[in-house]
């Protein structure tokens, strides 16, 4: 991530929550921070309840982001923010928790007559290739909940459909005729189908890497006869470092209204 | 192949409950932000480095990036880092932690270093890593915090011992592990029994030289590495020295181990000035030291103290204050002394009372003053040091003490003080490991440890990474004494000082020669008269430069078959 898409982010991410800009230049930011995200970021639950107890009046906290340092002002007081920067990945995580679930209707042009939207249930998720090493798939899977039609890189198509949070004029929704407590297990079926069907050298290997250092294990403690604590533990040890595991986690996920056409 | 797939549904009735109720639902706006910065987040290949791009306080260099990389690639993130003093274990341990705990490989993770250092460490993890290490201070640290950094000897002790033990920890750190060498020990015991998923051991101290040694930190790291105990010893000789003679044995152990040399690294390192400085004794220092010289002819007086005449000439060149120090202690430990020997004692301490003057102290005053900037003197002995800062104070000069005994707190403060306040740092031997001084680049050697190993160990807290000025080295000498002597037959005859230990290590382990310190220690410390110590030391330039030929001739068939 670039110092500028950094500075587009948390702009982004201030606007989205509605806290107003106070400040935005090359190379830093100021906003004022609502109740909300105070209570959010700054971490001071003790001010917040003592503040309710008292009915005082409450002041949430200005934050000053430097994105560059060489663009902002020299005297200019900051938290100075780059990709690995704590302050980021803390609003990297309320990102993504405030805004798990979604539902959205397509903001269509045909207000001649009646449209029908049909219903689409959206999983963005990641799957992790996971021995003493990693590797991450994103994925973004549609399904459509009247024909059971699958959409990957479902994301990106959302892109090009202009969305609204309310119904349109003249359209409709379809009920589903698939569930979506079952399009979920469509989605989680279909998935582990892809991951079966996908060759996993990367796991053989780590097997082998764990039997080689097994064997040399048994070998060390061949000479002690009685139950050893300390090769149990090695053991233990050796599987956490290198079995082969596939996690899938959520991301976020939402309903969303689309035209026929749209998909 | 099968691979078992767990899939998270724990957002499912949270989901559905939403749908049910129609909502509350999210913001679109940071619905798309949310999946931008996953983009952002995932690690795209098993293989590379994702840490340097989130450490904008930090340019790893190449070696320290290379080393994480083989690591982690190579090493399934089970290594000994053996580098030579300066070149940034610290570094190279924080990226390949901070590589794991971006991967989501490691989250709980326990690091063990010398008490001096437990400050320094976390504090190098959070401003250059951004990791929230915590140093172990009360006890619920180990379960609360994730990340910690604690001295061995506080972690092996209950109540910590059996709470680290029930922690889970993904990945564990061990700096200065050479002292882990003895499997015989409680801090051995300690951490053999740790769970170690993945694991550092740090150590400055090449450990290629002995066998056993070598054994037991490999079967710490990863055991059954190199066998087990029984068939290892069947195989090498528990007393062999060197594994060089064993190809298959250095392969072994390269596979677990790193070890970078300033040569290779490509860095430009500042320079080293050495300078002896000699010194005159003023006439009852001299007289002193005569006395003291004349008893190696008083015949079995010798034999019946456990002190050694050589060691009161070595500290008769520190400070009147030594020997008489070393002279209390010999009447005190003494059992029924012959009137002789009491007499003998008198007489000494009534020549250290007729000196008045310490003409080491002025010098280094003079030099102090010309210098007027940081300046670390070393000296062996604890009263010297108490002197030197009496003295110093009375021409108005500050100075901090230092000594390896300090506490954590203690050894902070001291090392604080020194950088903002005093001009001066008085450090004893045990007082120059685990510290490091970079922001002074003046050592004034005012007398010479007992193992010349611990000079490099000295200079390596000023001449390391992170320092910007030439290293100046003054070695005090006081003229015509054993001092003068071995000065002489050290340092210019090998020229330890301009060298990096290792390399002659390197040399003499490929002839078989054994370690560097061993012989010195050997004849520094074993050598009864300066002509015994004359003739090993000569033997032992003549083996240097035997081997130093044969090297020569190394590199030539090496660029031969190239």
């Amino acid at each position: 991530m670039q110092q500028q898409e950094i500075h587009n982010f948390l702009l982004n991410y201030f606007q989205a929550n509605e806290c107003p800009i106070l400040e935005n230049h090359l190379g830093f930011i100021t906003v004022q921070l609502t109740i909300e995200l105070d209570k959010e970021l700054m971490n001071r639950p003790f001010y917040w309840h003592y503040l309710e107890k008292t009915g005082g009046v409450p002041n949430p906290m200005i934050l000053t982001f430097i994105t560059n340092k060489e663009a902002a002002p020299e005297k200019l007081k900051g938290e100075i923010i780059h990709f690995g920067s704590p302050r980021l990945h803390q609003i990297f995580s309320s990102t993504k928790n405030l805004s798990r679930y979604i539902r959205l209707y397509e903001n269509h042009p045909y207000h001649n007559s009646q449209t029908p939207l049909l219903p689409w249930l959206c999983m963005n998720l990641k799957i992790s290739y996971q021995c003493d090493r990693k590797r991450d798939v994103f994925k973004s899977i549609g399904l459509q909940l009247i024909n059971g039609q699958m959409v990957e890189n479902f994301h990106d198509r959302l892109q090009q459909i202009t969305l609204t949070p309310k119904i349109p004029d003249y359209s409709f929704t379809l009920s589903p005729l698939v569930k979506p407590k079952s399009g979920m297990s469509r989605i989680e079926k279909y998935l582990r189908s892809v991951i079966e069907s996908e060759e996993h050298s990367w796991a053989e290997e780590a097997r082998m890497r764990w039997n080689q250092d097994l064997r040399l294990l048994d070998h060390f403690y061949e000479d002690i006869e009685e139950e050893n604590e300390s090769y149990e533990t090695e053991k233990k040890a050796l599987q956490e470092q290198y079995e082969p595991k596939i996690n899938i986690s959520f991301i976020n996920g939402g309903l969303f209204y689309l035209t026929e056409k749209a998909i | 192949m099968s691979v078992e797939i767990e899939f998270d549904s724990s957002w499912q009735d949270d989901f559905l409950h939403r749908i049910e109720n129609d909502g509350p639902w999210g913001n679109w706006e940071l619905f798309k932000l949310a999946i931008g910065v996953e983009n952002h987040l995932v690690i795209p290949e098993f293989e590379g480095l994702m840490a340097p791009s989130h450490l904008s306080n930090l340019t790893p260099l190449p070696h320290q990036l290379e080393t994480a990389k083989q690591v982690i690639e190579n090493m399934n993130g089970k290594a000994i880092l053996a580098d030579e003093v300066g070149l940034g274990k610290t570094i190279e341990a924080g990226l390949i932690l901070k590589e794991y705990m971006i991967r989501g490989l490691v989250k709980k993770v326990l690091i063990l270093v010398p008490a001096s250092l437990v400050t320094q460490w976390a504090i190098e993890l959070n401003s250059k890593f951004f990791i929230p290490a915590i140093t172990q201070r009360k006890s619920y640290v180990w379960e609360q915090c994730d990340i910690v950094v604690s001295s061995i000897d506080t972690a092996k002790r209950n109540p910590h011992r059996e709470i680290i033990y029930k922690q889970d920890y993904d990945l564990i750190i061990i700096d200065e592990a050479h002292k882990l060498k003895n499997n015989k020990t409680k801090n051995y015991e300690f951490v053999q029994n740790l769970k170690k998923k993945f694991c550092l051991l740090l150590t400055a101290t090449p450990i290629q030289n002995r066998i056993e040694e070598i054994f037991n930190l490999v079967s710490l790291l990863k055991p059954g590495h190199l066998g087990s105990e029984s068939s290892f010893y069947e195989k090498y000789k528990r007393d062999a020295r060197s594994l060089n003679d064993d190809e298959h044995l250095k392969e072994l152990v390269n596979k677990v181990m790193i070890r970078n040399r300033r040569a290779d690294t490509g860095i430009e390192w500042t320079k080293r000035h050495v300078e002896t400085i000699p010194i005159e004794f003023s006439a009852a220092e001299k007289d002193l030291y005569e006395s003291i010289t004349a008893l190696k002819s008083e015949g079995d007086w010798l034999q019946t103290s456990s002190f050694s005449v050589m060691t009161l000439q070595r500290e008769a060149c520190s400070s009147r204050e030594a020997v008489f120090y070393t002279l209390k202690n010999m009447l005190q430990k003494k059992e029924n002394p012959t009137p002789a020997f009491e007499n003998q004692i008198q007489y000494l301490i009534k020549k250290v009372e007729a000196v008045g003057q310490n003409s080491k102290a002025e010098k280094a005053l003079e030099l102090i003053q010309k210098v007027n900037d940081k300046v670390i003197i070393f000296t062996e002995y604890r009263a010297t040091q108490m002197y030197l800062q009496w003295y110093l104070k009375q021409h108005g000069i500050s100075s901090v003490p230092f000594r390896g005994g300090f506490k954590r707190g203690k050894k902070d403060w001291m090392r604080e003080l020194f950088q903002k306040h005093a001009q001066v740092l008085i450090a004893t031997e045990a007082g120059g490991e685990g510290i490091n001084l970079q922001f002074c680049n003046h050592i004034i050697n005012f007398d010479l440890p007992w193992n010349p190993m611990r000079l490099e160990q000295r200079i390596g807290r000023i001449h390391r990474l992170g320092q910007e000025k030439d290293v100046m080295i003054y070695n005090f000498a006081i003229k015509n004494t054993v001092e003068e002597h071995i000065l002489k037959l050290l340092y210019e005859k090998i020229e330890l000082f301009e060298r990096v230990v290792g390399e002659l290590d390197d040399i003499l382990t490929k002839l078989e020669f054994g370690n560097i310190e061993d012989h010195l220690i050997d004849i520094f410390g074993q050598s009864a008269s300066e002509g015994e110590m004359r003739i090993k030391m000569e033997n032992l330039s003549s083996m240097i430069e035997f081997a130093e030929e044969m090297k020569k001739g190394d590199s030539h068939a090496a660029a031969g078959n190239s």
